[in-house]
């Protein structure tokens, strides 16, 4: 027993260097896996390196596992000690083994903080692992990490830069300034490579593992903390996704996305619009970092800078004029990418949603831009041609920016002034030259859109969720409490109300008789969805 | 071009009929059997998967089969000097298994078995000062690891200790426009992840905050033709998904919007009846986790052969009764 014990231990002390010697003779390995082997052929390691790929050999795992596993978790009960190169070879086996083991991620936490392990190490191993694990909740964790990790340094060493160069400033010693200043832009290449590389390791897992819930929300967890609203990076996701979800119209995490990037990008136009602007703070090192290099458009960071701008400010209003038909083109061409992939690939629930989540948005958005009170008097909704007949004029400013509640996004908090967009306004002319007016999703329109699905479609599935679809446009959207409840009681045929789902207290809604009928509604939906 | 259907078909020949013996077996002897490779896979959540073995036994009132002492014993031992608990021995401790800890200790009525206070010490330490809680000294935050605090807290009677106006005012944040919710702000909707939400908003006497109809109609849309749930759209059902989903109804008070016999039905499937156990979806292998959540499942469906399970802690109510937690559930 004693001797088969060693024998294992010889054993596997040579995987674990085989492993770590195939990654110094390959620093480009880019996959990993195991390949099924059941009995070791002899005299050969169980380590295969073809091209970028590594392989293990099945039969050594059950061996190799629980030894390095034993060996780490006798280092962390101080019963065995491991020198700082043998904790990094081990638990690089052991993550790529078991990436979800949390104490061996922790322990590389903790080679990086005294220096031993350089991040981009970690990142590098995190990203092996996901090629075989693409889910892994821990690698995704530990990835956060090491990110926040380095947004820190990149902060530090840029707040010094900083320092240093008012002080050489100060000294008129610009030779020395300028190197600073180069070394600050060297810091924010380095930290979009870093983005870069950082969306591709997403891709790759999102691909690698359908709807994927660890992956997507990594990356909105890095756009937010490493892009926050930088409108080019926005964008540039927005067009790079599209090819993707055409490709994927299954992944509901893929579409949840876009509409995560949709809702950022109006949030940021919206605040670039309104004509009184209060200065926009932004954890982002693009945009209030230390580290220059920043890729928010000059007009929209001049916007922000200024705070106030006065009504004069031609260029300015160009720029509202300029983020409105942004927004007005990114709901358009959104609303049409939907339709076409619905009459593509019928029968997909995932895209349905999308529909009600941009369409929802679409119309919070109108809502926002509905006057407040009367104030604005002659000012009106943009492409009032198309408003919502069943929509009344005046918007109810009173719930505007609600949704701030209704999700963390903070996509509206500020309600959107109307000025800069109203056809009163003399820049109008000057937007409508353009083009013709984008048409816009109104309720009739949407109603129409599942008519004709209903029409001239015979899948079972897709009929389901076009009705579904018109009956949460009939109780979310029309019903919705408008000015009083009287409207609701005779809702749900349709263009009725002005709101969006209002989030008002469940207490409230299932003590009122309208909500109980809601409920009988929505009972005989979900039937309706089990029985068709 | 016909569309690939995201479900299962239950054969005529799946199981139909709770085999709770073969079950209770199933558990009993899960522990004993320790294959080296296996037992290391999974050691990272052992705690967890000792949660969940306990309480369907607990359910099933077969409790007394397990090794109390040594389950004791080996939870004092997974205490850390800063009051968390690690999966396992030499593991870090973690609020996830923090709360399994905690939930085991009050089967056995023998929460005094660690340092209760400390255990305090260690929630309140992780409530950042937007409210959400990191899930260990690392930082990573996510709504589980909220309901983890509050489950913890409130299991010990020690709500009072975090700061739950901040607390409620991070998960409220992390709700979108389907009524359901996401890990953070701006993420998905997730069946988990809701029920972690509702969960939470129930213990901290909150559930009002919550669109219940909004969010009943996304939860119902999970219900497929086989009966079973998905824990987001296009997604397969799933045991723990059903649990989910299901529980989280229950909290909204909206659990009559399903087909409860097809789920029943879905469930009664994903027995082994040779092994004993229930997987994910008929015909997989099973495990105690799943195990747990179609038990549990079953019992808020009404089976009265299992005892009433709670919908926001995941333990037989008589536990919670004795114990003085009574979540607020919506009618």
């Amino acid at each position: 027993m004693a001797e088969l014990e060693e024998e294992v231990d010889v054993l596997v002390q040579r995987v674990v260097k085989d492993i770590n010697n195939a990654f110094k003779r390959n620093p480009n390995i880019d996959e990993i896996g195991v390949i099924p082997c059941p009995e070791a052929r002899y005299n050969r390691s169980p380590i295969v390196l073809v091209e970028n790929k590594l392989g293990v050999e099945s039969w050594c795992v059950k061996f190799l596992l629980p030894y390095v596993h034993n060996k780490l978790l006798l280092y962390r009960q101080r019963k065995h000690w491991l020198d700082r190169e043998a904790l990094v070879d081990i638990t690089c086996t052991l993550l790529l083994l078991n990436p979800d083991f949390t104490t061996a991620w922790n322990v590389r936490k903790e080679l990086v903080q005294c220096g031993v392990l350089h991040p981009e190490k970690d990142l590098y191993l995190g990203m092996l692992a996901l090629t075989k694990f693409p889910k892994s909740p821990e690698t995704w964790i530990h990835r956060r990490w090491v990110l926040q990790q380095m947004l820190h340094q990149f902060f530090a060493v840029g707040e010094s830069s900083k320092q240093q160069q008012q002080q050489q400033q100060q000294q008129q010693n610009g030779e020395a300034a300028q190197a600073d200043g180069e070394r600050s832009h060297q810091l924010s290449d380095h930290l979009a490579r870093t983005l870069h590389q950082e969306m591709k390791v997403c891709s790759d897992a999102a691909c690698r593992y359908p709807s994927n819930y660890n992956a997507w929300s990594h990356r909105i967890w890095v756009l937010q903390h490493m892009a926050k609203g930088n409108v080019k990076v926005f964008h540039d996701e927005l067009s790079s996704m599209r090819l993707w979800v055409s490709m994927h119209v299954s992944d509901h995490s893929g579409f949840h996305y876009r509409q995560f990037l949709l809702n950022e990008l109006i949030t940021v136009l919206s605040h670039a619009a309104a004509p009184a602007v209060t200065a926009v703070t932004s954890s982002s090192p693009f945009c209030s970092g230390p580290v220059p290099g920043t890729v928010v458009p000059h007009s929209l960071s001049h916007a922000h800078a200024n705070g106030e701008l006065s009504g004069a400010d031609t260029a300015a209003e160009d720029e509202r004029q300029h983020s409105c038909t942004t927004v007005l083109q990114l709901f358009h061409q959104e609303m049409e990418l939907c339709s076409d992939l619905i009459q593509s690939f019928p029968g997909h629930e995932t895209l349905w949603s999308h529909r009600r989540h941009v369409f929802y948005l679409w119309h919070q958005w109108r809502r926002e831009q509905q006057p407040h009170g009367s104030s604005n008097g002659g000012s009106r909704p943009i492409h009032r041609n198309d408003s919502d007949p069943g929509r009344p004029e005046v918007g109810d400013g009173s719930r505007a920016g609600r949704t701030e509640s209704v999700n963390g996004q903070n996509h509206t908090g500020e309600p959107m002034e109307v000025d800069g967009v109203s056809s009163s306004d003399p820049h109008d002319s000057k937007r409508l030259k353009r083009g013709a007016p984008l048409p816009s999703a109104t309720l009739p329109s949407e109603h129409g859109f599942v008519g004709g699905v209903l029409r001239g479609c015979c899948d079972p599935e897709q009929r389901r969720f076009a009705l579904a679809y018109k009956k949460w446009l009939d109780t979310v959207i029309a019903q919705q409490p408008s000015s009083s409840s009287s409207d609701r009681e005779d809702g749900g045929q349709g263009g009725g109300g002005d709101g969006g789902a209002d989030l008002q207290p469940a207490a409230a809604a299932a003590s009122s008789p309208l909500m109980v009928a809601d409920s009988e509604r929505k009972g005989s939906c979900a039937d309706e969805v089990l029985h068709c | 071009m016909g569309t690939q259907v995201k479900d299962v078909i239950i054969k005529p020949d799946a199981p139909s009929l709770l085999i709770l013996d073969k079950h209770a077996d199933y558990i009993a002897a899960y522990g004993s059997k320790k294959d080296d490779y296996e037992y290391t896979l999974s050691e990272f959540l052992r705690m967890s998967g000792i949660y969940w073995g306990l309480t369907v036994m607990d359910l099933m009132d077969q409790l007394p089969r397990m090794n109390r002492d040594e389950i004791i014993d080996f939870i004092k031992a997974c205490q850390h000097e800063c009051g968390g608990m690690s999966a396992s021995i030499g593991h870090d401790p973690h609020l996830l298994y923090t709360l399994s800890a905690v939930q085991i200790l009050c089967l056995y009525d023998s929460v005094d078995a660690i340092d209760v206070d400390k255990v305090v010490e260690y929630v309140k330490g992780l409530q950042q000062e937007d409210g959400s809680f990191a899930g260990d000294k690392w930082g990573e935050i996510d709504t589980r690891f909220s309901f983890c605090a509050v489950a913890t807290l409130s299991l010990l009677g020690k709500m009072d200790k975090m700061n739950v106006d901040k607390a409620v005012e991070f998960v409220l944040s992390c709700m979108n426009f389907d009524g359901g919710f996401g890990c953070r702000p701006g993420s998905e909707s997730h069946a988990g992840q809701i029920y972690c939400c509702t969960g939470f908003l129930s213990l901290t006497g909150q559930l009002h905050q919550v669109n219940a109809d909004l969010l009943g109609w996304w939860l119902c849309e999970r219900q497929l033709s086989s009966g079973g749930l998905n824990g987001r759209p296009e997604k397969l059902p799933d045991v723990c998904y059903s649990w989910w989903v299901l529980a989280s109804l229950k909290i909204i008070g909206r659990i009559d919007w399903i087909d409860k016999a097809k789920l029943r039905r879905f469930i009664l499937a994903c027995q082994d009846e040779e092994t004993g156990g229930f997987a994910d979806r008929p015909g997989d292998m099973v495990d105690p986790f799943h195990t747990l959540f179609g038990i549990a499942g079953l019992s808020l469906l009404g089976d009265e052969q299992i005892k009433p399970v709670n919908p926001v802690l995941c333990m037989p109510e008589d536990v919670l009764q004795r114990a003085g937690v009574q979540p607020d559930i919506l009618s």
